[in-house]
């Protein structure tokens, strides 16, 4: 790839847009034309006072006036320098680049849109253009020679300049793929995300994250639900496990001295098809009481697992987490079991320990039934739910029943987070085969620390950019297209919910006869519940196989 | 000769002129990507589009309809609609086919040969359309579809059913 970019060609020889050779230009001097079904809403004024967040008020991005502050151009300076001064790796990923283009045609957004302004690279080059001419010792002396403005790569910033920013850092899913080329190991999530704080200082958030951050702050989950409907939705998924396996999985609620509190995201339980692997979880959770008298208890307060936060700044990323420290603290339990999601894990395994940690008050996690110590949860005391489990089947304490998922010819999308952000590769896979019969890998230059997003994650997963994510799912669902017509694959397991929502929208556009599974809702159709009645359907009620062939033979 | 014969002939020159056509409407940059012969899945655009370029004109040396070609063209014109061209710009690389056409064929044979390609291009269109279209119906019911069937089996709701909102996909 090396080869293939040189600094000068990207600075300055970018034939930006659909081909016209009527005004090639400067990469840096093209204005940005914000394009309808790329971009996403801007965010309620309402929901930006929630947090108390600066500059509420209604705007439009197509509006040629972004009703910013007069001095706008102050608070991003001072924004950016006080992070420059706070983030050490923020200031070394705006010296180090030698733009070598390595990173170049590694974004999914990249690939799919064809934008050279997505090759990561020249995306941080957007932010990086003012950092050299406001910040930089040797940007501030060439620009004292004439044309030394260009030698540096460097330019003031500007009305364009804000607005390529916002549109470009908004098609930025911070997955990471990227810096996994990068030879430096520059992180040019972290850019984006640097990015969007500065957007937040001027109310220039997007409503798909400003809205569920809003509703978490004030109800606790992202959907604003709130707690008599979040426990209505669960008992009515016990309800349905009910009727398929026989046996009741009532769960806890707030139950002090509980031995874990479970927290996953709320799409989990309000959103298809997530919502049958939260039945999977309260059907390993019934089987663990009932063979182990393991108790776990779940929390209307703390019922999100996600954090937008994370995606609007680190200060509003520290206020949502806190709450499910809070929440394990109120009650007395030992620690915390979360559920199957990306970007949560990244704010524990990765932020939560500086932000709100340690959280001393809660013990180190051990598995009760097993002895396993989970020391990767040393200090956050935090406990992915697929690490738990893969330990059960491990030390043989699952009965598994596999063929009743034998239908389910399966592959598995690592999503980002868990695998780029905290090394879980193997273990949902280890469990997948234990309760699967099939199941086929993509290319190996589409998965595990080389997996592609499903291009909706850092809160790009609204309706109106629905253009933009087709085309950031595209290099996935290439891959996933790859094995469905090679080895029939009919289902993608994911551990993620943003997956389970953006995935199957993927499915339907690119590969229309691929359904999206969480891992627990397979693990709760393979687990044998004590006391279970002969089971002829699946969660979704569909029949079981080889149930549908008895029934006809009759 | 007959013209399908001579198309067949000329299969290399036609496929490789017509897959730089195609990506040349792309911005510079990103075409120098997309022509690298690398592995199909670093680079899922310019292998798709090269895999469909060779399908569509294996097709139209063969006999063809409009079925066919739109099911040919499906991978490429699928990619082409998430993308930030116009409708015009989308198929325009269909037209590319007769410029090339003139170069390579005699001149007795290029009426026949540009009257297969305004079949193909209308095919195109007719391809764009539909996944436009499919764009558009995935924006209008996602959430709907998502959120409101998790609501109504609870009970939280009783207004149209999930089938009611998603029937207009079926017929």
């Amino acid at each position: 790839m090396s080869d293939q970019i040189k600094p000068d060609e990207l600075l300055n020889k970018i034939d930006y847009g659909p081909k016209k050779k009527s005004e090639p230009g400067n990469w840096m001097n093209t204005s940005v034309q914000i394009r309808p079904g790329m971009y996403c809403y801007a965010a309620k004024a309402e929901s930006v006072k929630t947090l108390s967040l600066p500059n509420a008020r209604p705007w439009n991005p197509l509006e040629d006036d972004w009703k910013l502050p007069d001095n706008w151009q102050e608070i991003i300076f001072q924004g950016l320098k006080e992070r420059l001064e706070k983030f050490r790796t923020f200031k070394v990923f705006m010296d180090i680049c030698v733009r070598c283009g390595a990173c170049a045609d590694k974004c999914h957004f990249f690939l799919g849109t064809g934008d050279p302004k997505n090759m990561p690279v020249l995306r941080a080059e957007l932010l990086r253009s003012v950092y050299r001419n406001d910040f930089s010792t040797a940007g501030k002396i060439l620009s004292k020679i004439p044309g030394g403005k260009a030698l540096a790569g460097a330019r003031p910033m500007t009305m364009d300049v804000l607005k390529e920013w916002w549109y470009y850092f908004f098609q930025c899913t911070e997955c990471r793929r990227c810096s996994v080329f990068c030879p430096y190991g520059i992180d040019t999530a972290e850019i984006t995300i640097m990015a969007r704080e500065i957007f937040n200082l001027l109310g220039l958030n997007i409503d798909w994250i400003a809205t569920p951050v809003s509703n978490c702050f004030q109800t606790g989950n992202h959907l604003g639900i709130q707690p008599h409907a979040f426990k209505d939705m669960l008992d009515f998924f016990v309800e349905d496990i009910e009727d398929v396996t026989g046996v009741n999985c009532a769960p806890n609620f707030q139950k002090k001295g509980a031995d874990i509190l479970f927290i996953t995201p709320s799409g989990d339980v309000f959103a298809d098809p997530g919502t049958y692997t939260c039945q999977g979880y309260l059907i390993l959770f019934q089987y663990l009481k009932e063979k182990y008298g393991l108790d776990v208890t779940w929390s209307t307060y703390a019922s999100e697992g996600g954090n937008f936060g994370f995606f609007t700044s680190h200060e509003t990323m520290k206020r949502l987490n806190a709450k499910m420290y809070a929440e394990a603290k109120r009650l007395g339990v030992k620690w915390i079991l979360g559920g199957e999601c990306g970007h949560m894990w990244r704010v524990i395994h990765q932020y939560m320990d500086t932000m709100n940690g340690p959280a001393d008050f809660l013990e180190e996690p051990v598995n009760p039934i097993t002895g396993t110590k989970f020391e990767n949860a040393r200090s956050t005391k935090m406990v992915h739910i697929v690490e738990f489990t893969a330990d059960l089947i491990k030390h043989g304490k699952l009965e598994l029943d596999k063929s009743r998922n034998s239908n389910r010819i399966m592959t598995f999308h690592d999503s980002c987070n868990p695998a780029r952000g905290m090394g879980i590769l193997d273990e949902p896979r280890y469990v997948i085969e234990n309760v699967c019969d099939n199941f086929y890998e993509m290319p190996p230059n589409t998965i595990r620390e080389q997996t592609f997003c499903c291009g909706s994650g850092a809160g790009l997963n609204a309706g109106e950019n629905m253009e933009l994510r087709m085309a950031g799912a595209l290099p996935r669902a290439n891959a996933l297209k790859y094995v469905h017509e090679k080895f029939g694959v009919n289902t993608l397991g994911t551990i993620c919910a943003i997956d389970r929502a953006a995935l199957s929208t993927l499915c339907e556009y690119w590969v229309p006869d691929v359904e999206v599974y969480g891992i627990h809702e397979l693990v709760g159709n393979a687990l044998i519940l004590p006391g279970e009645k002969n089971r002829t359907e699946d969660l979704r009620f569909e029949p079981l196989p080889g149930v549908e062939e008895e029934e006809s033979d009759e | 000769m007959h013209l399908k014969q001579i198309l067949k002939k000329n299969r290399g020159p036609f496929i490789k002129k017509w897959f730089q056509a195609t990506i040349d409407t792309y911005p510079e940059q990103t075409a120098k990507i997309l022509g690298k012969d690398s592995n199909r899945f670093d680079n899922p655009v310019g292998a798709v589009t090269r895999e469909t370029i060779e399908g569509v004109f294996s097709l139209i040396t063969e006999d063809f309809s409009q079925e066919t070609l739109e099911k040919a063209l499906d991978p490429v014109i699928r990619i082409r609609a998430v993308q930030a061209f116009s409708a015009s710009d989308a198929v325009s690389f269909v037209f590319t086919l007769k410029k090339i056409g003139e170069n390579i064929l005699d001149d007795s044979l290029i009426g026949e040969f540009d009257k297969i390609v305004d079949k193909i291009a209308l095919a195109a269109f007719n391809k764009f359309m539909k996944c436009k279209e499919e764009i558009f119906l995935l924006k209008a019911t996602e959430s709907k579809r998502r959120i409101h069937r998790a609501f109504e089996r609870a009970g939280l709701v009783a207004e149209l059913s999930e089938d009611d909102l998603v029937s207009s996909k079926k017929s």
